[in-house]
């Protein structure tokens, strides 16, 4: 029993054993530069638009395997849209985003629509997609990069919460004080839940635990505090992967998806419409397309129609290394986010260290292979000790 | 019923197609014009101006871009020579590749025209209309050398170097322009590269992507410019690149913000770019981009015109700046442009003046 509970738990947490492994061969490769507060907030800007795009794509993969090939022309056309009316029309920048945002859930709802209604596969449905939004992307932009935004809207992907509410006092002070909050919340939110249970765990084991998660709550944000406070995109970001977890894991809808990705027709012999629910993934996939084309406009400063190519094979990859099944129903967004973070750390590390691209594809490539590989291979020697 | 459907449905897209390209007017030639991909602001300014300036002369044109597919743009060129193109000017998405579908077009005394990039290994091109492109890094370089005063012998300075699609051959003769410049104050310790990336296929950015460049120019300042060190300049090759470098410059502070204080563009870092899109151009303004080389391509718009006319008309073609370019198969009659290399000082007079582009465009 115990062995196997061992067991389970070194499976469930190979992917961060392996991240924090990779971390600390990188910061010793470079000698200290990769968990420098500055590199740390760079990685983090760096990959925000990989990490939106693995969130909707762990999704579209829990509903049996499925990926979305549109997410690339999807940002880009909505970055497009968002370009020529704020930089060309200079209209309003919070209409302008709530507009791309709502553009972004039309598009989902016509994809969703052919893969979820009229049943085509959404291989063809998102390839075409592909095609569809990066010829509109083009179209909108003539072929040329609009630029540059006002400063405001850079200050999404570049800007810093402090600063931007021009809280006055020192950035240590304030990001400390913001930590000390989250982990009020948090422990908070701890004793509400024992409370709750019926059968309460070791009170030692308990305070153990809290105490962990308050340290590395602390160090987590003790380079932020050293750098300039905590990013505006990781603030976003975290909402944002919260928000979604909570979705998969604690609510009806959640378990409907991953119902539909373990086996469509038993999900839908129980009653449940899965055809709504292949929808909403494919509508929730675009919407956060359509963030990231924000969050990438704001980046770069412009709008090109160049963006986001091979972004959605970035995000598969993502997906698959953080533990998804090909085959659909296994998976969660944390695992897509450290999945994404892996190869944030990887493509970090290598570029710091002067390795050439062409290097850098290739040791990319022989990580996800490894990685796919261990999480199949330690599956099927479960079902042969089984079987055996 | 259900094929039937489809039929209709697909008769209604080709029908307003067919109206486009109809004139009444019966043309002299037509010309197919072949150029890499609609997703460049360069190719699309390019193959506009060519494809306005030949039908204004009565010329019919047909006008594809290929998306950046080699193989595309070898059966577009087909395609071509099936409506009974006279003349094709092609600038490849691969050089190498269109052998095979040029020798069909001499069977059929197509004359070729290779616009910008020189198609290699056949023997059945005519004309090559180009840019210096080996001139271009030696632009950049010796801007970098004039501006530090690496001649007078100041430094040593700190530079880093941005290149391009390791695939792209330009990429490779921009990058050796340069280095032939600048190799000997590296040797001699007055250019320092703290990255120790100097090796071109270290210094590449796959697919010119901004992104890309940005991130890796995040990634060099992390590792070798937080303490002291200052960054004295950085060699981009093209403005896609030199858009990522300056928005990394940005995150990390070493570019100043420039509307609170003007002094700062003094102490900005020299950034290299070629091209003048538009976006740099407003950099340039800003002091933020100190230099890009501008190749006035409507000069090879007006060469192909001339080209074409001069063949139309059954004279002899002007031999002016004329030289031979070998291809590996034969010696291609070349015409060269020198670019020209635009600062703040000269930018409204060679871009605006020229009617290159309108001032309100370009957003400063």
């Amino acid at each position: 029993m115990n062995y196997l509970s061992i067991k389970k738990s070194i499976k469930q947490y190979a992917m961060t054993i392996t991240l924090i492994a990779i971390t600390l061969l990188f910061e010793f490769l470079t000698k200290g530069v990769l968990l420098s507060p500055q590199n740390i907030t760079n990685l983090i800007m760096q990959n925000s638009c990989i990490l939106l795009l693995s969130i909707g794509m762990m999704l579209c993969i829990l509903t049996g395997g499925n990926i979305d090939l549109s997410v690339g022309s999807v940002l880009a056309f909505v970055g497009a849209i968002n370009g020529k009316l704020i930089i060309t029309k200079e209209m309003p920048i919070h209409f302008v985003i709530s507009l791309v945002i709502f553009l972004g859930f039309l598009i989902g709802a016509w994809q969703g629509f052919w893969i979820a209604y009229v049943r085509i596969p959404s291989f063809i449905v998102t390839l075409s997609g592909m095609l569809i939004f990066r010829g509109l992307a083009v179209l909108t932009l003539k072929g040329m990069t609009l630029t540059p935004f006002p400063n405001i809207f850079q200050e999404i992907s570049g800007g810093f919460v402090f600063n931007f509410l021009k809280i006055k006092y020192k950035t240590q002070f304030v990001t400390y004080t913001f930590a000390l909050i989250l982990t009020i919340i948090y422990i908070c939110l701890q004793v509400l839940k024992r409370n709750k249970k019926e059968r309460r765990d070791n009170i030692y084991l308990f305070l153990i635990k809290n105490v962990f998660v308050c340290i590395v709550i602390f160090l987590c944000v003790t380079p932020f505090a050293n750098f300039k406070g905590i990013p505006i995109i990781l603030i976003i970001l975290g909402i944002i992967t919260l928000f979604y977890s909570f979705v998969t894991q604690k609510t009806i809808y959640g378990r409907y998806v991953y119902a539909v990705g373990g086996n469509e027709k038993a999900a839908k012999c129980s009653g449940i419409d899965t055809n709504k629910v292949l929808f909403y993934v494919y509508v929730n996939m675009s919407v956060l397309a359509a963030i990231a084309g924000i969050v990438f406009s704001s980046r770069t400063n412009s709008a090109s129609p160049q963006a986001g190519i091979n972004f959605e094979l970035d995000a598969v990859t993502s997906c698959y290394i953080g533990g998804a099944s090909a085959s659909g129903g296994i998976g969660t967004i944390m695992g897509a986010i450290i999945g994404g973070t892996v190869m944030g750390v990887l493509n970090n590390g290598m570029s710091i260290m002067g390795i050439a691209s062409d290097v850098q594809m290739t040791i990319k490539g022989i990580a996800l292979i490894t990685a796919v590989a261990f999480d199949v291979i330690s599956k099927n020697s479960k079902v042969i000790r089984n079987v055996v | 019923m259900k094929k039937l459907l489809i039929f209709f449905v697909s008769l209604s897209f080709v029908f307003p197609m067919c109206g486009c390209g109809k004139k009444d007017t019966p043309d002299k030639w037509t010309i197919g014009i072949s150029m890499p991909n609609k997703a460049l602001e360069r190719w699309n300014k390019d193959g506009e101006y060519l494809k306005k300036k030949l039908t204004d002369s009565g010329y019919s044109t047909i006008l594809q871009y290929p998306a950046g597919d080699a193989n595309t743009q070898i059966n577009q060129i087909e395609d071509m020579e099936a409506k009974g193109a006279k003349v094709i000017v092609i600038a490849a998405v691969d050089t190498k590749s269109l052998a095979n579908v040029l020798n069909k077009a001499k069977t059929q005394n197509i004359t070729v025209i290779a616009y910008d990039r020189l198609i290699t290994d056949t023997e059945d091109v005519d004309f090559f209309v180009t840019f210096n492109n080996k001139e271009v890094g030696v632009m950049q370089a010796k801007f970098v050398e004039k501006k530090l005063g690496l001649r007078e012998k100041k430094g040593p300075f700190n530079i880093e170097f941005i290149a391009g699609d390791q695939a792209d051959e330009n990429a490779h003769s921009f990058y050796n322009g340069a280095m032939s410049v600048l190799k000997e104050y590296i040797d001699s310790g007055k250019l320092i590269v703290p990255s120790g990336q100097i090796a071109f296929e270290k210094v590449v950015t796959p697919g010119w992507e901004t992104a890309k460049a940005q991130s890796r120019m995040d990634n060099i300042i992390v590792a070798n410019y937080l303490g002291q060190k200052k960054l004295d300049a950085v060699l981009a090759t093209s403005d896609c690149l030199s858009l990522g470098v300056i928005n990394a410059l940005k995150t990390a502070d070493i570019i100043k913000n420039l509307e609170t204080n003007s002094e700062n563009i003094l102490l900005n870092p020299i950034i290299t770019g070629q091209d003048c899109d538009k976006a740099n151009v407003a950099s340039i303004v800003k002091g933020e981009q100190s230099m890009s080389v501008f190749k006035d391509t409507r000069k090879l718009g007006d060469k192909v015109k001339d080209i074409i006319d001069s063949l139309y008309e059954g004279k002899e073609i002007e031999i002016n700046g004329e030289e031979k370019f070998n291809n590996g198969a034969k010696d291609v009659t070349t015409y060269f442009f020198e670019p020209v290399c635009i600062e703040k000082d000269n930018l409204v007079k060679e871009l605006i003046e020229s009617g290159y582009y309108k001032k309100e465009e370009c957003n400063w």
